[in-house]
This record gives structure tokens, sequence and C-alpha cells, in this order.
């Protein structure tokens, strides 16, 4: 996948995700400030506008990065703050490659996942975005070729989310409701898998690890 | 709510502007957005610059620490919250004199995220940061967990000393170092007697109840650790030296800077009753005041109350706190 069809199906699966912004306001304002509605909604507006200028030969790294800056600027909340930042580290690993592959972008979504861990000085099993991101990176590199690892990563989000909700919140402002926590939907990692499925049925599940890497192989 | 404003909303635009209608000579900012604002020279060619930010409504916190033998630029972000990244990279721009920046300003986990987001951002620039926080509300967090602590009124020490190091020409691993050193050697602790009301909701931030205070309060009213019934300023001292001269461990024999910090709406005569105290207790025990501010360097709105930091000193952080300083708040001369 080249920047511009990686600008095109961040746009497409952006569309989508949009319309799950009600839904995980509602889940942070049981759970948080209820902010991550609106972090959502401003940030995918802003990074659609900042996709539109960057020029046809950007490469990936630079497309995750417009994406970084326009999103941490959109509404600079915490979530807002970790999440750039997480795509500036995912962008380190693409360096300046003009190409991505189905490994490239396991790798992405893995250092995103540790960018967030060390920043937010969270891991899996605090009831966060992580219990949905780490999951799915593994699964995005454990992925065979000629299966669909994007599929395996919904999954694995999934179980996830699913897994959290019995869990008690660990970190930030959810923290402060300690065991009331329990039973509550993380809306941090509910908002990473809306953003694999809303993927999947803008994109389909074609650029995915396994795909692309059949592909390079070839 | 009684307050001196126009529009909520436009409360932060409207003081920096004014800020800057009064001081031209020695602040300017870098466009025309309002919420960057970098001493008049910058920037300065060779010198390491220092980007500090954080929320407004502490004035002269952060924005009054922005001069000569101080900081170089700050980020200013809405009341009580933090600047946007983008907002600090503009300032880590516009200080960037060819030695690094360093990001300095207190620990606030929405500060931290936005400062670090910026550093990733400075270094696609090629400008190489390094990060200080200042952590010296004693109150928040015990000796042990020390890096969990808010940043408070201590971290002017921390602007002073930084500031003056860079001034003189130091790297920027040197005023890092500098800047962690006094860090490490500063503590706060205060206590409030009435709350702040944030302009936007005309709110309190806590509620106190008559003839009460809160001991270990923060400067945005979190709460503090006792809520009991108001003391004499004298026992107040008592309270509140007893436990920075515990915690930093200093003992006959040691010299300090002291620092009476009024939270807004205090008047600078009850700073004067407190620190009259503090100077008895600390010359009892033998411990040295080398150095002494008394007045308002961390306020909290209009939050009645007080704080007082301590730093142990040694010739070396004397030296950089007797340095020459200019900007609007802070003159050493």
């Amino acid at each position: 996948m080249n920047g511009n069809e990686l600008s095109s199906a961040i746009r497409n699966c952006l569309g989508e995700f949009t319309t799950y912004s009600d839904e995980l306001g509602e889940l942070d304002r049981a759970l948080g400030d209820g902010d991550l509605g609106i972090t959502v909604s401003l940030g995918a507006a802003a990074v659609e506008v900042a996709l539109a200028a960057l020029p046809s030969e950007a490469k990936p790294s630079e497309v995750a990065l417009a994406c970084a800056k326009a999103f941490a600027n959109a509404n600079p909340s915490t979530m807002a703050a970790l999440v750039a930042g997480a795509l500036l580290a995912g962008s380190k690993v693409w360096g300046k490659s003009p190409s991505i592959s189905g490994d490239q972008i396991a790798q992405f979504a893995l250092a995103a996942a540790e960018s967030i861990s060390q920043r937010g000085k969270s891991q899996v099993g605090d009831k966060t975005i992580l219990d949905a991101m780490f999951p799915a990176a593994e699964a995005l590199l454990a992925a065979e070729p000629g299966t669909s690892a994007l599929d395996a990563a919904i999954d694995a989000a999934e179980a996830g989310v699913v897994a959290s909700k019995d869990l008690q919140s660990r970190r930030g402002r959810a923290s402060w409701l300690q065991e009331r926590s329990i039973g509550l939907q993380d809306p941090g990692a509910t908002a990473y898998l809306r953003f694999l499925q809303s993927w999947k049925s803008a994109n389909g599940s074609t650029p995915t690890a396994a795909a692309a890497t059949t592909e390079d192989n070839a | 709510m009684k307050k001196i404003i126009n529009e909520p909303t436009a409360f932060v635009d409207e003081f920096v502007e004014g800020i800057l209608l009064a001081h031209p000579d020695l602040l300017k900012t870098t466009g025309d957005d309002l919420r960057v604002l970098v001493r008049a020279d910058a920037p300065v060619a060779g010198k390491v610059g220092i980007v500090t930010g954080g929320g407004s409504g502490h004035l002269p916190l952060f924005k009054g620490y922005v001069g000569r033998g101080l900081c170089d630029g700050v980020a200013i972000g809405n009341v009580f919250s933090s600047p946007s990244s983008a907002q600090i990279l503009e300032a880590t721009q516009a200080v960037s004199g060819g030695a690094g920046v360093l990001f300095l300003y207190g620990n606030y986990g929405g500060d931290v995220f936005n400062f670090d987001l910026a550093a990733d951002l400075a270094e696609l620039e090629d400008i190489p940061t390094m990060t200080a926080i200042g952590r010296d509300d004693v109150a928040s967090q015990p000796k042990e967990r020390s890096d969990g602590r808010r940043g408070v009124a201590g971290i002017m020490f921390a602007f002073k000393a930084a500031g003056a190091a860079a001034e003189r020409g130091d790297s920027l691993e040197q005023v890092a170092a500098v800047a962690e050193d006094i860090i490490e050697n500063t503590a706060t602790m205060g206590i409030g007697l009435s709350p702040t009301i944030l302009p936007t909701t005309g709110k309190p931030s806590f509620e106190l109840g008559e003839g009460e205070m809160e001991v270990g309060i923060g400067i945005h009213g979190e709460p503090g650790f006792h809520r009991g019934e108001l003391e004499t300023a004298d026992r107040i001292a008592e309270r509140l030296t007893e436990r920075l001269v515990a915690d930093l461990g200093i003992t006959a024999g040691d010299r300090v800077a002291v620092l009476v910090n009024g939270m807004g709406a205090t008047p600078l005569e009850e700073l004067y009753v407190l620190f009259r105290r503090v100077h008895q207790l600390l010359t009892e025990q033998g411990i040295t005041i080398d150095k002494n501010y008394v007045g308002e360097y961390a306020t909290s709105l209009e939050m009645a109350g007080a704080s007082i930091s301590l730093l142990a000193l040694t010739d070396k952080r004397l030296a950089l706190l007797n340095a020459p300083a200019e900007s609007p708040f802070f003159k050493e001369a």
C-alpha cells in the first residue's frame, strides 16, 4: 500500500468510524469525562482536512505523521495526545518506505501500543485502549499468509473489550471510580475495536497484513 | 460569581493581550496565536532555550517566568487546562537558538502527555529537547513516590536556576541537570481557606465551611489530606515547616531558600506573618535562610491560602538564584 492508497483507506475508514462517536461519548460519560465522542469526531474531521492537503506522492510515514498532528490539535485531550504519540511511534517504524507491507502494518500497530503503554504507564489489564491494542497487534503479527489478519485482529480486540469489562479501571479518571468501574465497558478499548471494524467495512479485508504479505512473497 | 471579566471564554486571550500591551519591550507572540509567548529577543543564538507551559489561572506562573535569565517561551492553556502540543512546538521553534530546548513544567497528566508529544514533533524538526518536571508538592504523594507529586509554587526555583544556567551558556544536558537538581531539593506544602471559581462554569472548585481550612491543597483546588478548623498563622507555619524540613532531611547547619507564596486572595501582610514564624522556626533549628521570597509566585485565581516552599541550598544553587533575571513579574538585579 503506498501513501496515497493509505490516505484514501484512512479517509474511508473515518467516515464509518465517526458514526460511533455517540456510542463512545456515552461509554466515556459513564467511565471518564465524556469527551471521547468529541475527540473522535473533531479529530477525524481534522485528519480528513490534513490528508486532503497532502501531496499524492506523500510516503506512508508522512501520512501517519499528518494524522498524528491533526488529531492532537483538534481537541488537545489526554487521549488525543496519546493516540498522536502512538501514530508518531508507528510512523518511525515505516521510515522512508514508499510502500508498506502487511508485516510493516503489524509492526506499526505494535509500536503504537508500546508508545501508549510507556507514555500512559499502563499495561494490558488496566482497562484501557491497550486491552484491545496489544491483542490486535499480536494477532496481526501472528497472522498466517492467506488468512485475514484484519479479521483476526478484530476478533482479538473484541475479546479484549469483553474481557476488560469485568476489570477495574487502573489508569486515568476512570480509576477514580474504583470498584464502580467493574462491569462498565472501556471506551478507549471500544474505540480501537470500532476503528478496526470501520476499516474492514469501509475497505474490506483486502489491505490486510496477510494479503499484503502474500503479495510481497509473490 | 463576581469577577472583572468580559466573555468568560475570552478571558485567557484578553489577559494575555493585556500583558503583551503592557510589556512590549520584554515579551512577544510568535504569530496571531496569543497562546504562545516568548521573550522579546528570542531566539538567542547558541543558548539553550527553556519552554514552560500549563493551564492559565496561576499568574505569575507560568507566563510570568518568561524573560532574561528565566524561561524563553511559554505555551498557554485555558484555565487549568494543558496547552496543545502544537502550541508547545511553536514555542519550541521560536526559542530554539541551536543549542537545544529544555521543557520545564509542572507534573500534571495532560501537560506531560502534550509536552511529550511536542518533544516527538520537535525531534522531527531536528530540535533536540530534554524534559524536567516540577514535582514539589509533598502533600500529594509520600517521599518514596515523589515522582508522582504535583508541581506547585516551588517550580519557581527551577525556573530561576535553570534560566541562569542557560544564560551563562551551559549545554542542554547541564541545564537539564541543574533543573533536576533543584527539583529534587525543593519541597512545598499549601493550605487553602476559600475555593477558586472557574470563569467558564462560575462554580467553586470545592466547598469549605466557614472557619475551616484545607491542608495540603493543590493549585487547582485539588483537595489536601486534612480538613480542619482554621488555625493561627503560627500554627500553620509550624505545621508546614515541620513537614518540609523532614521531607528534605535538612538539619542544623544547613542553608535554605524560603518561598512564602500567596494563592491569589490572601494579603501580603498575612504572608509576612507566616514568614516571621518560618524564620523563627528555622533559626531555632540552626538552619540559615540565605534567600527569601514573599509574595505571589503561583496562584489559583482567587483562592485564599498560602504555600511554603523550601529549597536546600548549596553555594552553586544560591549563585544561580542570585544571577540577574528580568520578566514583567520577576526581577533579580
